[in-house]
């Protein structure tokens, strides 16, 4: 038992005694724990005393399944001591990253219907038994308090506050962010070298229009200035590209890993954040690349610079 | 002069524009190396590690990857079952879970995978390797006088400083909610390798039943899956076969139909990743070589068509440029894989600080035809880049070019 699993559905499930809990998750996940039979047609005879299910949506699909069919689930994957049920509603499954390559094949029964149809009967107490219970305190800053407490009341109970969970299970999204990083800084790194390169061609090209404004006065100080502002606005101009880009893509490639993985999770976002950093990243590598490029001709001779 | 060393020269008049170029080239083609190596990685990894145990077919209860279904009721007499075949050579039940064992002078408890599988059925088969002392079916009989024989791997001997003949206590955290399972103890009798073996992973292997004593099941004669070791002259697809057709219910994989399996469900997130960068990468690469090669055409107008009015013919541009492109694009080529290696090596370590990656699996793996595809690529790319340049240099007027040198 868990004093609380998961924040959002311990919010809606404040009851702690088992027999009150009026809905029970139940993953089904493949073959592994149930036995979905075949879904009765929408012209079959209303079986009214078939007790109500909510599926999933990949189930709904994966089965072609409608709201008033009526299934079969068993514990058993041979289908032995199935229980018909009605299912009178589809679901969205809560998105979940670890689960990502797992077909979310899943229903939702009432807890009374899930224990009849799992439990074993031999056990006296196969009706006021649940593996998890979970629970929302008043105030979350208790939950440790709680925990021993609880413990310390019911020796041999599980009691885990559930931010220590969703650390854990943050753990592989912390190092995949810190892959992505890595692989940031190698582009990067690469689009520098290509800036770079832009730049010191595009310098090249206005050697002699430099050399003019040299001998005709214009210090250089003045055409670094220049430079300095020109380099400001394309890079100001490339980042807002860059962003404008990012933003109308972003949902062509969620919208095909969503397609892909058949999940509701979003895979890329564009955050302010993301806005900022950036453009805090491209606005001045931008203007060094082009100081670095100028500069390397401003420091030339004038004559040299006019080919003379 | 040959067009590999005009092209050369035309790079080298232009040194530091040159070096920029095959910077650029190296950093994008060091990037594009890694996602073909990222590409199919774990995947090579994987089939590294499933054949170092020498089992070809594995059987389950459930074609869910990776385990966690349900168990294989009644294993030693399946295993048995399936090992009497025609083409089976060898069939080991195996149970998979935790364990932890308490480390003198530290509070928390030491985390271990465990292992169970069946001693004594076929002895030498086990999916370890012995490197010293003894191993579980030799001293079967300890078993029944008292304390059970367990095996441990040698980073754990290292860790806990000990060698056969020592004990060790061992709680089992095999599932969820069994957290109060009771200590039991074990006297190691040998130091083993094992396939998910590594520097920092602790292994220790005991009995079916033992495993079931230290997890709480109920049923020791329980499996999370059956190694398989086919008979060489009838191969791994005709095992798995014949499997499927003594128990239609189990889920038989040779190591391909689960590298299949792992390659289509458990590993596209890391393949796409590389796809998309790869293309990424290429694209840049692709950028910057025409830029730097069109403006250098540009820049040579007037020398372009004094060479031309020369004599020199339009196949005869096109093929210096083309090398000018084979050349900036091979020298960063080149110089991308050493960077490439490096890089492969950084990230992998990244990658595999993920909680739950076996040590000896690794994201980024060196195959001969990842290095065909980068040369291919790259190849490919230098041509592309080479088109525009190339089409702007042979459409040249020369008499007009040569003209407006003059007047200007």
């Amino acid at each position: 038992m868990r004093v609380s699993r998961d924040r959002a559905a311990s919010r809606r499930l404040r009851v702690i005694s088992p027999p009150a809990l009026l809905v029970a998750l139940a993953l089904v996940a493949g073959s592994a724990a149930m036995a979905v039979g075949q879904g009765v047609p929408a012209a079959a005879p209303v079986d009214d005393d078939a007790p109500p299910i909510l599926v999933s949506r990949q189930l709904l699909d994966a089965e072609r399944l409608g709201v008033g069919d009526v299934v079969r689930l068993a514990a058993d994957p041979s289908g032995q001591g199935a229980r018909r049920f009605r299912v009178v509603g589809v679901y969205e499954p809560t998105p979940d990253p670890l689960r990502i390559t797992t077909e979310r094949f899943e229903t939702r029964l009432h807890l009374g219907d899930l224990l009849a149809l799992t439990a074993d009967r031999a056990d006296p107490l196969w009706n006021e038994t649940v593996g998890t219970i979970n629970v929302a305190l008043a105030d979350p800053a208790d939950a440790g308090a709680f925990a021993d407490d609880l413990r310390a009341k019911v020796p041999g109970l599980i009691v885990r506050p559930t931010a220590g969970e969703a650390e854990n299970a943050s753990t592989p999204f912390l190092v995949i962010e810190r892959f992505h990083r890595a692989i940031a800084s190698v582009t990067l790194i690469a689009s520098t070298m290509f800036l770079l390169a832009l730049m010191v061609m595009r310098a090249e090209e206005r050697r002699e229009t430099i050399g003019i404004l040299r001998l005709i006065g214009v210090s250089r100080r003045r055409a670094l200035l220049q430079v300095f502002a020109e380099g400001l606005l394309i890079a100001v101009a490339g980042a807002l590209f860059g962003i404008v880009l990012a933003t109308a893509s972003q949902g062509v490639f969620n919208r095909f890993f969503q397609w892909r993985y058949d999940t509701a999770l979003v895979f890329v976002r564009i955050t302010p954040t993301v806005v900022w950093r950036s453009v805090a990243l491209a606005v001045p590598l931008g203007i060094f690349s082009s100081l670095v490029a100028s500069w390397a001709l401003l420091r030339r001779d004038i004559l040299a610079l006019i080919r003379r | 002069m040959s067009s590999v060393v005009f092209a050369w020269r035309c790079l080298v008049r232009q040194p530091g524009r040159a070096v920029l170029g095959i910077l650029g080239i190296a950093a994008v083609g060091a990037l594009l190396f890694d996602m073909l190596l990222l590409s199919r990685g774990l995947v090579v990894s994987l089939e590294d590690l499933l054949d170092r145990t020498g089992f070809d077919v594995r059987v389950m209860s459930t074609d869910g990857i990776p385990l966690g279904g349900p168990m294989i009721p009644d294993a030693v007499a399946t295993a048995t079952a399936i090992a009497d075949l025609r083409e089976v050579d060898v069939a080991v039940p195996l149970r998979l879970g935790r364990a932890r064992t308490a480390v003198p002078g530290r509070r928390r408890q030491l985390p271990l995978t465990f292992v169970g599988a069946a001693p004594a059925a076929h002895p030498g088969w086990t999916g370890w390797h012995l490197v010293e002392g003894r191993d579980l079916h030799e001293v079967e009989a300890m078993a029944a006088g008292g304390v059970p024989p367990i095996l441990i791997n040698g980073a754990l001997a290292s860790w806990l400083g000990i060698a056969p003949g020592a004990g060790l206590a061992l709680r089992g955290s095999c599932a969820v909610g069994r957290y109060w399972m009771p200590v039991l103890d074990f006297r190691v009798v040998g130091i083993a390798e094992f396939p998910l073996d590594g520097a920092s992973r602790f292994t220790v292997a005991a009995s079916l039943s033992d495993f079931a004593r230290v997890c709480g099941e109920e049923d020791p004669d329980e499996a999370d899956l059956v190694l398989v070791a086919s008979r060489l002259d009838t191969g791994a697809a005709a095992a798995a076969e014949a499997i499927r057709g003594l128990y239609p219910q189990l889920y038989s994989f040779t190591t391909e139909e689960l590298l299949d399996r792992f390659e289509r469900v458990g590993f596209t997130y890391f393949r796409q990743i590389a796809v998309v960068l790869a293309t990424i990468t290429l694209c840049f690469g692709f950028l910057l070589t025409t830029t730097i090669l069109t403006v250098a055409v540009n820049q040579r107008f007037v020398e372009i068509a004094a060479l031309r009015a020369l004599g020199f013919s339009r196949r005869r541009i096109a093929t210096d440029l083309l090398w000018e492109s084979g050349v900036l694009v091979g020298a960063g080529g080149l110089l991308a894989l050493p960077l490439g290696a490096g890089l492969a090596a950084w990230l992998d370590a990244i990658l595999r600080s993920m909680p739950g990656v076996p040590p000896n699996v690794h994201f980024f793996v060196f195959e001969p035809r990842a290095l065909v595809l980068h040369v291919a690529l790259l190849g490919a790319t230098a041509v592309c880049s080479a088109l525009y340049p190339v089409w702007l240099a042979a459409c040249l007027p020369i008499a007009a070019t040569l003209r407006d040198e003059v007047v200007s």
